[in-house]
């Protein structure tokens, strides 16, 4: 009744308006608080839908009656009204919205208003994004914001980034952070996919296409990730993509470029007739009589030789095509994505295509429901090379080859090698290992507003990996050939359902609920065969070969129930208060802790609101907030808890099935959980110009699964336990400032800075203990003490080599110099984790000019570069490695300082053994990207006959250089060989990163 | 505020909607343990498991590799800074190729303690199909398995029954599965080789006992036996190891092969009395740890590594009696891994499919325990020493000898089973160097011609001691 009674007065106004109404055409100029004129600035008549937008030169006209009130909006600015009066020209000049604050913003389950959020989140927005160029959307993190560190994994394409909110909250557990792309958490399983050396797992984040990604937001306290409950530890990072706004003209966005890329950074290896002449000087020391080249098999000098390192490189020439399609009516809006990625690296053999399509519609079905989806599918296909410690490693194994070996005969065939490192040209050239993924990850969801207020949103949504790695060794490589072929699909659906309830009372009290439950299940299986013996490399397929060798299919199924509340109250946005809770139960826990409870409780106080900082006319904006919660790590594998006996190639034996125990039973495991204290500032002043953030946090995170290294003698290596303690504390900064503002120029800078420090609290009571007897985690390089941080190299000291005698010297434990050190002479020398870490955007505006770079840094980390225990030295793998230039720089006599000692000396082989010879300071300044662009100016746009609305050109380098130790050269900084904790700043040899330069040009129209 | 009503009714029905019960998952590629003595096919499947874990490339493979590079068969080439220690006699706790020798065959004792512990007290009538004779023949399997892995171990991580007279620490003796729970029964101390001895002996009387003479290709008696008869060699108990050598040569179970052709993938040969036998379809043996060790590194580019060619001294060794077809068809001339021109045993052909078989025991060696042992005594328990050596060379082609001596036998024994991990134990046992004009480091008695205890047990077990020696 009440609705009809709604529609005729609508209706009757409107015929009003139609019939009364002194309509006139208004005209004006937007512009903004410099006086540039605006385009694009949204115009409506308020209680209308009449609108229109302005011009490339800010001018308008609209058709209006005296009395209606325009409203004029724009991204960025502050949304001003004007009333219509007598006169037909209106003018307006819109403010600067002080850091915008009025801005919604994505959080868990949600949005909130900017300047009323009291979580500790990180928000990358479209405009930072906007003219960032990036294969992959991990790296638009990479510097922006402070607490997420992001080491990109070389320079190989496909790989994944080791992404770090807030440091390592886990030793044996996963530490990647949960990734939600339109309210999907997506799977990142990293054993789908072969194990090709190092950290070769494919980047989850290559998924999502870096163009169509409208924010990015991390959650890294309590108060805002606990209500992701046992998936919350490691931090959240929420991607939302790009949708339409209402009653916005359709614009296409297309944006070409291409790439060309190169290694950054290379060692300086011998060449063939270096090799040879060292390899003689140091046996005619070492037998007392002269040898020559020839008597050692090595050739003579100027035979000729391989220049390996070179053929493994070449300069990348990358195509990125992307085209984006926005806009919306009265009722729908609607967000259309296309790119298509041809990349091509500068490692031999790797190299990626990929395309994607996006479609993101949202519609007003009627004034009680809306409806929507989003839907984002990839396509990819990736050459993948190995990196690290495997002889199929471009790069490694170009270091290593003897540079005398020959890659080709006299016929220019593919020559053996001789030896069990390849000839990597022929591995390359002859082998193939594509990898094809199909990804669809895309929700649907209905929103229900029975009366203002209160919303019910249902979602149901859907992450599912169709993966297939086909591998075909040729004959020359491996006799006979092989085949091997992966399929594994991964596929998750999920519901959420939520309730949200917001109201204010008495004008003053704002009071927003929410309650929400999320069911999901995930089954991934996965299947993989090969054969061997095949009659010609034509053969291609599996099936031709005569002997199948390996076939397993196995499939994980897991299981996940939530619900969650939320509750947030503010005061006239002055008083803020918010507490959540979660009950999640999960498949993968034992039973006797199959359910856990996660809470967060936060305050938070808008000082600004308050007279007394008003009258200091000062600050813009201040808050200070704080919060305390908890939050779970469920990343511990599938059956963590069971007593399990393997089957399959583990078990059987001579065609017989068979079962051999595996992991011994232990009901009680449960997540890890982490208690979160967080206190912050936010602070605005000086017209919006400052902005400055600072927070502290102090994560404690108990139940920490260890894998509890059992005694040998059980006939297990370790069980799973929940035993550990350990804290993460550190200081976040960021500061962004408007250093020049004039008509033509800006300057704004943008600066981040994270502290952590870790420790590890509590190893289970049965640990193995230290001479001191402190409990530790022993690894070969790194070992976690009790009471210290959980990362420390912990290795024998190298001192040098002594210019008196030509010995290599190193440091007993206790501190005297010996030639002859042992596994016992092991201390601390230096910690993989940074003392401080962050990075710094520059962007600059001339005109049509804008420019803007990007760099991050890393202090006071070291790194351990384990290959050059072979790269160095004369005698690894019976000395038939290349080594690195300084090695030429031997002892000869007294008084020389020399890199390698003296061949007679008894150190001679001993010198390359592991210490902290190789261990390096890892600090670097890196400048990551930098980008020109130039907008063609409006006039020139009108000379073109406003064929398209903008034109674009752009140049972007990235990794133009880095400042590091000089001991660095020719190493990257940014090691991963794993991403597991415990093995953090450690490398076999990591490839190098990529210097790419890119040109590209984007059209709007 | 009806429409709010409904709508609450409506979403507290969703949350009560159990979805609790989804959450019960139960694994699809493995077994709970609680029901593997819950049929015949598990039982069985449990005792194939400890044959499984014997093919281990650590336990078949790497153990007769490192050994190889500390004696005088093989030159060292390769790469790994862990084997170069052990042919360097450097040997460090942390050397990561002796850990997994530990660590799987700690894993094969606890697979075996499993049965030879849990299953009597399994009720045939309560499970389909089982027998006491089944149970019997599980029990004899698991035992012999169980002492061959504590043999191995002895032999590697102690000093050799001569030092000491076997007073000496052996190692932990472990008789019980770790089900979860106290590790305090797993942190033992070292017994000595005395007393590992005593226990591998019992463990093969047993065995002998429960075991089948012909159990297919799983293990018989007369693989206890000869092993049995391997562990009185060693211990210089010539008469016993004369006369279960002669048991086992006289059981017409076995029979000397005319050619040599057992080695290439021949598990049913009337050679071989029990093998570790690999094949093309078993896939990886293990999640972690080396594997296919065998064709890996004894075979040379490409294919294999290379990285253990013949020692110039074992080729001078053949090359001083020509004609010898161990040589001729058991070799093949190729480049090791530094590109030098060598040879590469080929008693480990199969390098496509890693399929090639671990030799663990075969009669050729019971001829020459008997020989040996016989010769020591001064007896000729079965036939004479002389013979049987002559039986040797003749299958390889050789003349007849007219008389032989400790070191002729010793020379025939290198020749018929190099490659197959019994070089260094021969020279230690017989109180020689490991090397030809071997100095202090490789002598017998010498501290790093054993291994050190392994890290991995040092830093769990309180218990434990340490070889003497830098460790």
């Amino acid at each position: 009744m009440t609705k009809k009674c709604k529609w005729l007065c609508v209706l009757m106004c409107l015929s009003l308006s139609i019939g009364f109404a002194q309509q006139k055409t208004i005209t004006g100029t937007v512009t903004d608080q410099d006086n540039v004129p605006l385009p694009g600035v949204n115009i409506l008549v308020k209680g209308t839908t009449t609108g229109t937008q302005s011009d490339f030169d800010g001018n308008y006209d609209i058709q209006a009656s005296m009395g209606d009130v325009l409203v004029f909006s724009y991204l960025g600015q502050a949304t001003a009204e004007r009333r219509i009066t007598e006169s037909n020209t209106l003018n307006v000049q819109l403010q600067e919205d002080a850091e915008a604050l009025e801005e919604v913003i994505v959080v868990g389950y949600g949005n909130q208003q900017e300047k009323k959020i009291i979580q500790n989140i990180a928000v990358v927005k479209e405009e930072a994004l906007e003219n960032l160029q990036v294969v992959s959307a991990d790296q638009l993190l990479q510097g922006q914001t402070a607490g997420t560190q992001i080491v990109n994994a070389s320079g190989v394409l496909g790989s994944a980034a080791v992404i770090r909110v807030r440091g390592v909250n886990s030793i044996n557990s996963g530490s990647q952070p949960l990734i939600v792309i339109d309210g999907v958490p997506i799977t990142d399983t990293a054993g789908n996919t072969l194990n090709r050396g190092g950290n070769t797992g494919i980047n989850p984040l290559s998924y999502v296409n870096p163009n169509d990604i409208a924010s990015l937001t991390v959650l890294k306290d309590a108060g805002a990730t606990s209500i992701y409950g046992s998936r919350g530890a490691n931090g959240v990072i929420l991607i939302t993509t790009k949708r339409g706004r209402k009653n916005s003209k359709t614009t296409l966005t297309l944006d070409v470029n291409t790439q060309f890329s190169q290694s950054t950074d290379v060692p300086d290896i011998l060449t063939a007739d270096e090799f040879r002449q060292f390899k003689s000087e140091v046996a005619t020391i070492q037998n007392g009589t002269p040898t020559s080249p020839e008597d050692l098999n090595l050739g003579a000098i100027g035979s000729g030789g391989t220049d390996w390192l070179g053929g493994v490189q070449r300069t990348g020439i990358s195509q990125n095509y992307n085209m984006g399609i926005r806009g919306g009516g009265e009722k729908t809006t609607f967000f259309f994505g296309l790119d298509y990625q041809d990349t091509e690296g500068f490692i031999i053999g790797n190299d990626q295509q990929r395309a994607g399509a996006r479609i993101n519609i949202d519609t007003e079905v009627n004034d009680w429901l809306k409806a929507g989806m989003n839907l984002g599918i990839t396509n990819n296909r990736l050459n993948r090379v190995s990196v690290e410690n495997s002889i199929n490693a471009p790069f490694t194994t170009a270091f290593l080859q003897s540079p005398v070996v020959a890659a080709f005969d006299d016929e220019g065939n593919f020559a053996q090698s001789g030896s069990f490192i390849p000839n990597i040209f022929a591995r390359v050239a002859l082998n193939t290992d594509e990898l094809k993924t199909f990804r669809v990850i895309g929700n649907a969801f209905t929103e229900v507003t029975p009366f203002e207020g209160l919303t019910w949103r249902s979602e149901f949504g859907t992450d599912r990996l169709d993966l297939e790695e086909t591998l075909r060794n040729a004959e020359f490589n491996t006799p006979g050939g092989s085949a091997q072929q992966i399929s594994v699909r991964e596929e998750r659906w999920l519901t959420n359902q939520t309730l949200n309830y917001t109201a204010t009372f008495n004008e003053n009290h704002n009071l927003t609920v929410l309650a929400g439950l999320n069911y999901e299940e995930t089954l991934r299986s996965r299947l993989n065969v090969s054969s061997t013996g095949f009659l010609t490399d034509d053969l291609r397929n599996l099936g031709s070969g005569a002997t199948p060798t390996v076939l397993n299919g196995d499939r994980f199924p897991s299981r996940l129930f939530g619900l969650f509340s939320r509750l947030s109250y503010d005061y006239k946005g002055k008083y803020l208060v918010e507490g959540s809770i979660r009950r999640d139960g999960s498949s993968r826990f034992g039973a006797n802790n199959r359910f856990g409870y996660f809470w967060s409780a936060a305050a938070g106080w808008v000082l600004s609101e308050e007279p007394f900082i008003q009258d200091l006319n000062f600050f813009d904006y201040l808050s200070i907030r704080g919060s305390i919660g908890t939050v779970g790590n469920d990343r511990l594998g599938t059956f963590p808890s069971l007593g399990l006996f393997s089957a399959g190639g583990l078990g059987d034996y001579n065609g017989e099935s068979g079962v051999i125990p595996n992991q011994p039973e232990n009901p009680d495991l449960k997540w890890e959980e982490s208690k979160t204290i967080d206190i912050g500032l936010k602070s605005s002043f000086l017209n919006g110009r400052v902005n400055f953030n600072v927070s502290y946090f102090k994560k404690n995170t108990t139940d920490l699964l260890l894998n509890q290294i059992l005694p040998p003698q059980t006939g297990f290596t370790s069980i799973s336990r929940n035993i550990g303690e350990m804290e993460n504390a550190g200081w976040e900064f960021e500061l962004s400032t408007v250093n020049v503002r004039t008509e033509n120029f800006t300057w704004r800078t943008n600066f981040n800075l994270t502290t952590i420090e870790n420790q590890v609290i509590q190893l289970n009571e049965d640990a193995a203990t230290d001479s001191e007897g402190r409990r530790i985690i022993d690894g070969a390089i790194q070992r976690a003490i009790e009471g210290e941080s959980l990362n420390n190299f912990f290795l024998i000291r190298y001192v040098g080599v002594n210019p008196q005698t030509g010995d290599a010297e190193w440091l007993d434990v206790d501190g005297n110099v010996t030639t002859n050190p042992g596994t016992g002479d092991r201390v601390v020398v230096g910690s993989p984790l940074p003392e401080f870490s962050g990075g710094m955007t520059n962007t600059f505006k001339y005109k049509s000019f804008d420019l803007s770079v990007l760099m991050n840094y890393s202090y006071g980390n070291d790194i351990v570069l384990d290959g050059l225990r072979f790269a160095d030295g004369n005698d690894a793998i019976g000395g038939i490695v290349n080594i690195r230039r300084q090695n030429l720089n031997y002892w000869r006599s007294p008084g020389d300082n020399a890199f390698l000692p003296s061949p007679s000396s008894s150190t001679f082989n001993l010198f390359n053994q592991r210490s902290s010879q190789q261990l390096l300071d890892g600090s670097y300044l890196r400048l990551k990207n930098v980008t020109l662009g130039y907008n063609l100016p409006e006039q020139a746009l009108d000379r073109l006959g406003n064929f398209v609305s903008g034109l674009r050109f752009y140049a972007t380098a990235t990794n133009l250089f880095t400042i590091k130790g000089d001991e660095l050269d020719g190493i990257d900084p940014e090691v991963t060989d794993d991403i597991d904790p415990l093995f953090q700043g450690e490398t076999f040899f990591t490839a190098p990163q990529s210097q790419a330069y890119s040109l590209g040009i984007r059209l709007t129209f | 505020m009806k429409t709010i009503k409904i709508i609450t009714v409506l979403f507290v029905l969703a949350l009560t909607f159990s979805c609790e019960d989804q959450l019960n998952v139960v694994p699809e590629d493995n077994v709970a343990s609680n029901t593997v003595f819950g049929s015949l096919a598990t039982i069985n499947g449990a005792v194939v498991g400890i044959y499984s874990k014997n093919q281990s490339g650590d336990l078949n493979g790497m153990a007769q590799l490192t050994t190889d590079f500390m004696a005088d068969d093989v030159e060292f080439v390769g790469s790994f800074p862990s084997l170069q220690e052990i042919d360097q006699y450097e040997t460090l706790a942390t050397n990561a190729s002796i850990d997994n020798i530990w660590l799987d065959a700690y894993e094969l004792i606890g697979a075996a303690n499993n049965i030879i512990v849990n299953l009597p007290n399994v009720n045939p009538d309560e499970v389909t199909g089982l027998t006491e004779a089944d149970k019997t023949k599980f029990i004899g399997e698991a035992k012999f398995l169980r002492a061959l892995a504590n043999f191995q171990l002895v032999n590697l991580f102690a000093q050799p029954f001569q030092i000491s007279n076997g007073a000496n620490l052996g190692i932990p003796l472990v008789t019980k599965p770790f089900e979860g729970g106290d590790i305090s029964d797993f942190q033992l101390e070292r017994s000595s080789v005395n007393e590992v001895h005593a226990a591998i002996q019992l463990d093969l009387l047993d065995a002998i006992a429960a075991l089948p003479e012909d159990n297919a290709l799983r293990a018989n008696a007369g693989a206890a036996r000869a092993l049995m008869a391997r562990l009185h060699l060693y211990r210089g108990e010539w008469a016993q190891a004369a006369d279960f050598a002669n048991q086992v040569i006289t059981s017409g179970q076995y029979s000397l092969a005319t050619d040599y052709d057992f080695f290439d993938d021949n598990p049913a040969s009337s050679e071989n009395i029990f093998s570790a036998i690999n094949t093309a379809t078993d896939g990886p043996q293990e999640t972690a740890g080396s594997d296919e060790v065998y064709v890996n590194f004894y075979n040379a580019a490409p294919g294999g590594r290379g990285d253990a060619p013949f020692s110039q001294d074992l080729i001078d060794t053949f090359a001083a009696e020509a004609g010898d077809r161990r040589f001729s068809e058991l070799s093949i001339a190729a480049s090791d891994a530094g590109g030098n021109d060598t040879f590469f045993t080929t008693k480990y052909p199969d390098v496509v499919n890693n399929a090639s078989d671990g030799m663990i025991l075969r009669i050729t060696e019971m001829y020459l325990i008997r020989a040996e042992a016989n010769f020591q005594d001064g007896t000729s328990v079965g036939d004479t020493p002389l013979n049987d050596i002559n039986r040797l060379r003749s299958r390889a082609s050789l003349a007849d000898l007219g008389s032989v001596d400790l070191d002729v036998i010793l020379l025939e024994r290198r020749k018929e089973l190099c490659f197959e991990g019994h070089r260094r134990m021969d020279l230690l046992r017989n109180n020689r160097n490991l090397r030809p004009g071997g100095g202090a480091a490789s002598a017998p008695g010498a501290d790093k011609v054993i291994f050190p205890i392994v890290d991995d047990e040092i830093t769990n077990n309180p218990n434990i001691t340490q070889n003497p020696g830098n460790f």
